[in-house]
């Protein structure tokens, strides 16, 4: 098709017009459209991540729970693995999600981000939303699968509020993290090189097979430092773990609002920080 | 509208990619950076864009300084990058309403912008499919249509038609001189094609290993050298030749040798006078021909080496 090379009007602003701050919550909400339609396209990067939580909790949990049949605290040791899965569910979604980092980098579409009259920090905080988002959808469904086959939860209001709170302040760190790993490393494969690490191996060590008092004395010292910790002792506090047993794992204390308090502290900070982070990172990596 | 003061960008390792340049540039001026691939053309770009961040220098575009008020040079200017810069899996339109918004475009003229530069790009039927199905040269149109959208003050064009094939080239080069023709836009163009300078640009800048070593109109540029050039290939002894046509008073000191080729510029003199004066030298020559002077001419005399390949 030949192009008619006809400009029949080019217009130019009068003047530069000055930045609103209710022009950057626009672009805001455009680049998280932009990654939730980048995302729409791949349908592969919304599956992945979840089937493998998934199995686990459908086979292997039923499976576990058969040989070990009632947990401490009178919790269905099923329903407490069923949790424990959102401890691979977040970080890897996190991780997956990351790899948009590249996506960006390689298409070149970031250069014309970073030429965008907006706040750069919003590159990142817009893919952060769309991570964050697209792990409470997928955690939902794990969990009614979950309900499905059998898990038994006993939540409240405020249960939830716990669940929701760990799980969030989880999901935000996590992308914290990827994002940072990502715009620090030259090439997808090395960064998937790091993703199990990163996101499979806390796993083993956070209370999510087992409670933490398990493992020897200072393995569970150091699985008090891991922020998987806490997101899944507090969101079991939520939803079946009323008397906050593994809370108690980690804080020692007596009253279980106190410790969850402090446990969703733990994680408040480490989501701030790792976003603090990876906005920064993303700054230096981004302009040369 | 654009003014740029001893702008330098040095890179890890130390190496220099622009070295301390100033120009500028009028309101509704076509100005171009001209030179070859390393120049610093798209370094000196991105630094105007924010995208790369100088070493030194200063820099004010639309009135705003690119150091302290970042956001609001960004707002005034439009830019088409060298390289794709596009959400491949994402339709033409979507691309469009994505830069629309960033930049500010108002929702309610989102549409009808949109629907202009598509059709004033030839783009308007290609919009509903994926960028990742469009040529090159369809996703070109896109881009600077995008960069339109938001009716900047600036343009930034970084090697608009590179990669493009000579038909698709010719058609673009079209648009941006229809916009040159609109007035009223500044737009800063890189290049490293002739052509393109001499056609669309009001003012060129030479720009040789990071330095810009002339600013001035092409006309004026080239009228340094002289309507005419004589190029002449010699047998051997590149050096003698060119000795025995100073002295035949033919060449002067702006001459020059590249290798077997003698390049010599005439100045007042005409074409035929020059080529009769070298046959009476009897010089063993392989080739003399006289053509016009082009920038290549000139780029050649600034630098010493020729920027057309």
């Amino acid at each position: 098709m030949t192009a008619s090379a006809t400009v029949t009007s080019i217009r130019t602003a009068p003047a530069a017009r000055p930045i609103q701050a209710g022009a950057q919550i626009r672009a805001f909400a455009t680049l998280v459209r932009r990654r939730f339609a980048l995302s729409a396209r791949s349908p592969r990067e919304l599956v992945v991540p979840v089937v493998n939580p998934i199995v686990f909790a459908l086979v292997i949990a039923p499976a576990l729970a058969g040989i070990v049949g009632r947990f401490r605290g009178g919790i269905d040791y099923m329903t407490f693995v069923a949790i424990g899965t959102t401890g691979l569910l977040i970080p890897i979604n996190a991780l997956f999600a990351g790899i948009g980092v590249f996506v960006d980098r390689e298409t070149g579409a970031r250069r014309d981000l970073l030429a965008a009259p907006i706040h750069r920090s919003l590159l990142v905080l817009g893919n952060l939303s769309v991570a964050v988002t697209t792990t409470g959808l997928q955690l939902v469904a794990l969990l009614a699968a979950a309900a499905l086959r059998g898990a038994i939860f006993n939540t409240s209001f405020a249960g939830a509020l716990w669940f929701v709170g760990g799980a969030a302040l989880l999901a935000i760190g996590m992308y914290g993290v990827a994002e940072t790993l990502a715009n620090r490393m030259a090439t997808q494969e090395e960064y998937v090189g790091v993703l199990p690490a990163v996101a499979i191996l806390p796993y083993f060590f956070a209370g999510s097979l087992f409670p933490i008092s398990s493992l020897p004395g200072w393995l569970t010292v150091v699985a008090r430092f891991i922020p998987l910790t806490h997101a899944l002792a507090l969101m079991r506090y939520g939803l079946v773990d009323h008397r906050g047993l593994g809370l108690h794992d980690i804080w020692g204390m007596s009253d279980p609002n106190v410790m969850a308090a402090l446990s969703l502290g733990v994680l408040a900070v480490f989501a701030l920080g790792m976003t603090f982070i990876a906005v920064r990172v993303f700054n230096k990596a981004a302009v040369h | 509208m654009i003014e740029v003061s001893e702008l330098k960008k040095t890179y890890g390792g130390g190496v220099e990619a622009v070295k301390g340049i100033s120009f500028e540039v009028e309101a509704g001026e076509v100005f171009g950076l001209l030179g070859p691939n390393g120049a610093g053309k798209s370094t000196t770009i991105g630094m105007l864009t924010t995208t790369i961040k100088p070493t030194s220098g200063s820099a004010i575009v639309a009135g705003q300084d690119v150091a302290r008020h970042p956001l609001a040079a960004r707002a005034a200017s439009g830019i088409v990058f060298q390289e794709a810069v596009v959400d491949r899996a994402l339709t033409g339109r979507r691309n469009l309403d994505v830069h629309a918004r960033l930049w500010g475009v108002g929702s309610g003229e989102i549409g009808a912008r949109i629907d202009e530069a598509a059709e004033a790009f030839g783009v308007a039927e290609l919009l509903d499919r994926p960028v990742s199905t469009y040529s090159g040269g369809q996703r070109r149109r896109l881009e600077i249509a995008r960069a339109l959208l938001s009716e900047p003050q600036v343009l930034f064009l970084d090697e608009p038609t590179v990669g493009l094939d000579p038909r698709i080239r010719y058609e673009l080069l079209d648009l941006v001189g229809g916009l040159r023709e609109q007035g009223g836009m500044t737009v800063l163009l890189t290049t490293h094609y002739l052509d393109e300078a001499e056609r669309l640009c009001d003012r060129v800048a030479i720009i040789h290993d990071g330095a810009i070593v002339a600013v001035d109109t092409p006309d004026r540029l080239i009228a340094g050298l002289g309507a005419e050039i004589v190029e002449l290939r010699v047998e051997h002894d590149a050096h003698g030749a060119m000795s025995a046509l100073k002295a035949g008073g033919i060449a002067s000191d702006d001459a020059l040798s590249l290798g077997s080729t003698l390049t010599i510029p005439l100045h007042e003199r005409a074409g035929h006078e020059a080529l009769v004066a070298i046959a009476e030298l009897g010089l063993a020559t392989t080739e003399v021909a006289a053509r016009r002077t082009t920038l290549d001419d000139v780029y050649l005399r600034l630098t010493g080496t020729r920027l057309a390949a």
